[in-house]
């Protein structure tokens, strides 16, 4: 097997607040294939989107990427990586696509201009050459008259326009890999299909690889390839997308797939999984889930449980991988005593 | 409006300026501020007179206003209306450069001291707390005082350096609420550097309030150099600003009423007009945002 084009090992991300350190990122390994995309899934606090940042070194005080934690790239570690060095690999080798298309462009700028800056920082190219490469960008997107949007400001396109600017700004260096996180939620339904149908398309055409951060299910059947599934700072399950969805392992994976609403079943309250995750400064020393799972016994609330391998490449951070026949045994989560929501 | 279609660009600047013409109020101040710049410019075109000649010191001096000095002569025999018009052009002048010295060190000191933040900012802001405290009259006073006759140039330098503490708090809090915006994390994300992010992201994105600070600036530092050349350490003699027009004929103020009357009219359209358009520029700015 070719090695991998990011390789993540036992990526810490902590911050340092007031109220302790909140270990958002806890040791989490991973790789992402040349031309692949994987997914990464979980609900909001996971630490999905701080994984993201931490790829491209851009988390700000108080937190900080803790030392031994390593995110090989082309070879090099980026996590001790010189500044001037990260900042060359930054829009030309990784790029991110984010979540809010307005916020992320500069309001006061043509979208041309932002287009075409990534290309004057990375390739040296002056005013005029930049500027031809961005509408040619901004063609690949399916912006209708690239020349003509080009030259307007952000608050003069919609958002499913928007999102193409943006993604002509993460595209127009070619770079290696992608990060796109929640690259669709600000959108509306008919134009997240675009998008994702867009990048899906950029993708093949051009080789990237996309690690697509999401907390839609949906987002990642339709697009990715591999799984990750994160919760409370770890992740809890990886498999490829089919192996996941024929057979989710870990409760939590579970949970998330019973929460998806179905067109044609009458139902009268949506599924929850109960409870919300614990605080990221006091994690559990059991399972993290274990106060919100229906399967949980003593084993889980004492040990924190390895990632097991369940077979097909699949792997699962559950004590059930041991004791099989307790799925058979629902009830309700257990009432955990000492400090899980002390704050 | 029939006109949405033909604007494919509409920067937010001129989107503030926009807004601001369509006031009748700001308008009108425009017209009239352009017509006190031009004065000033074409001063030597339009004085009739030299303004610090002074033709016959004893026939001719104090003279009400006549056909021959529509804003009489001043107890040297000088043509006030000269010394008027060559006034406007310094006194305009020196709130113009002031101001653009106010904004350059405000600017870069405010913006320095928002974006790096932590203990570089808290250092910066303390400084300035320590300099807002001593009034600016008085920090001039003092300086004008000790050094007399002062250059025009370093009038201004003076002007423009006890001036830019108010601004660089306005660009301190406004790069401090920005620099956290997504924009700003996705710059970083496609590899702009922090030089580039400060200059080319932060900076452009101030030019509105910036605007209005200095509109109002400039009607300040008029204000000022007129206050300190009437205390008599402002502009030198012969040289005329609006303020030693009126120093001049401080002392039969009741008799020779045009002496005050005439540069006094003028500093008040200025500063009025600049005050109306500074405010209506903020409105405008801030209706947008």
């Amino acid at each position: 097997m070719p090695s991998p084009l990011l390789s993540i090992r036992d990526l810490r991300t902590w911050f340092y607040t007031e109220g302790g350190i909140a270990k958002a990122v806890d040791g989490v390994s991973f790789d992402v294939g040349a031309g692949e995309t994987v997914g990464i899934v979980g609900e909001s606090g996971c630490g999905k989107s701080v994984t993201a940042l931490s790829i491209l070194r851009l988390i700000q005080p108080p937190g900080r990427i803790e030392s031994g934690s390593v995110i090989e790239f082309e070879g090099k570690n980026l996590a001790t990586l010189d500044d001037d060095e990260m900042r060359r690999i930054r829009g030309n080798r990784i790029s991110m696509i984010f979540q809010e298309p307005m916020s992320a462009l500069n309001p006061v700028f043509t979208v041309g201009d932002q287009v075409a800056e990534v290309a004057r920082i990375h390739a040296g190219l002056g005013r005029r050459k930049a500027w031809d490469l961005a509408v040619e960008t901004l063609a690949l997107t399916g912006i209708p008259a690239p020349d003509e949007r080009a030259k307007q400001y952000p608050h003069q396109l919609s958002g499913g326009m928007r999102q193409r600017v943006l993604i002509a700004m993460a595209l127009i260096m070619k770079p290696a890999l992608v990060i796109a996180d929640e690259p669709t939620t600000a959108l509306d339904v008919t134009i997240q299909a675009q998008i994702l149908d867009l990048l899906v398309n950029l993708q093949k055409e051009f080789g990237t690889s996309i690690l697509m951060i999401t907390h839609d299910l949906g987002v990642v059947a339709e697009t990715t390839s591999r799984v990750i599934v994160m919760y409370a700072g770890e992740i809890v399950e990886q498999a490829s997308v089919t192996e996941l969805f024929a057979r989710p392992h870990h409760p939590y994976t579970e949970g998330l797939m019973h929460s998806m609403p179905h067109i044609g079943h009458d139902q009268e309250r949506l599924n929850v999984i109960p409870g919300t995750v614990p605080a990221p400064t006091n994690w559990p020393t059991g399972c993290r889930f274990a106060d919100r799972c229906p399967y949980s016994w003593d084993l889980t609330l004492r040990d924190h449980p390895p990632l097991y391998d369940v077979g097909a490449g699949h792997i699962s951070r559950c004590h059930l991988a041991k004791e099989p026949e307790r799925r058979n045994q629902p009830h309700p989560p257990l009432v955990v005593e000492e400090g899980v929501d002390a704050a | 409006m029939a006109t949405e279609v033909a604007r494919p660009r509409e920067s937010p600047l001129g989107l503030t300026v926009r807004g601001l013409l369509r006031q009748r109020s700001s308008r009108v101040a425009l017209i009239l501020l352009g017509v006190i710049i031009l004065v000033g410019l074409l001063a030597p075109l339009l004085a009739p007179y030299d303004p610090a000649a002074q033709p016959d010191i004893v026939g001719l001096k104090s003279l009400p206003p006549s056909l021959a000095h529509p804003f009489g002569t001043d107890p040297y025999s000088r043509d006030v209306l000269s010394r008027v018009l060559y006034g406007a052009r310094l006194s305009l002048t020196i709130g113009i450069l002031a101001t653009f010295v106010s904004l350059t060190v405000g600017v870069a000191y405010g913006s320095v001291a928002g974006y790096l933040g932590g203990l570089v900012d808290g250092v910066m802001m303390r400084v300035l707390d320590a300099l807002l405290s001593i009034p600016r009259l008085l920090l001039l006073l003092g300086v004008l005082v000790a050094w007399p006759h002062l250059s025009i140039g370093a009038l201004i330098l003076f002007l423009g350096l006890t001036g830019w503490f108010g601004l660089s708090r306005i660009v301190r809090g406004q790069v401090l609420a920005l620099k956290h915006a997504e924009f700003v994390t996705a710059a970083q994300a496609l590899g702009a550097s922090r030089r580039r992010i400060l200059v080319k992201h932060l900076l452009p994105n101030l030019v509105s309030p910036i605007a209005v600070a200095a509109t109002l600036g400039v009607a300040h530092v008029i204000v000022l150099e007129a206050g300190l050349s009437f205390l008599g350490i402002g502009v030198p003699q012969p040289l005329a600003s609006w303020g030693n027009i009126i120093q001049d004929g401080v002392d039969q103020i009741a008799t020779l009423w045009w002496m005050s009357f005439f540069p006094g009219l003028f500093m008040v359209l200025t500063v009025l007009t600049l005050n109306i358009l500074g405010e209506a520029l903020r409105d405008s700015y801030e209706r947008r945002s």
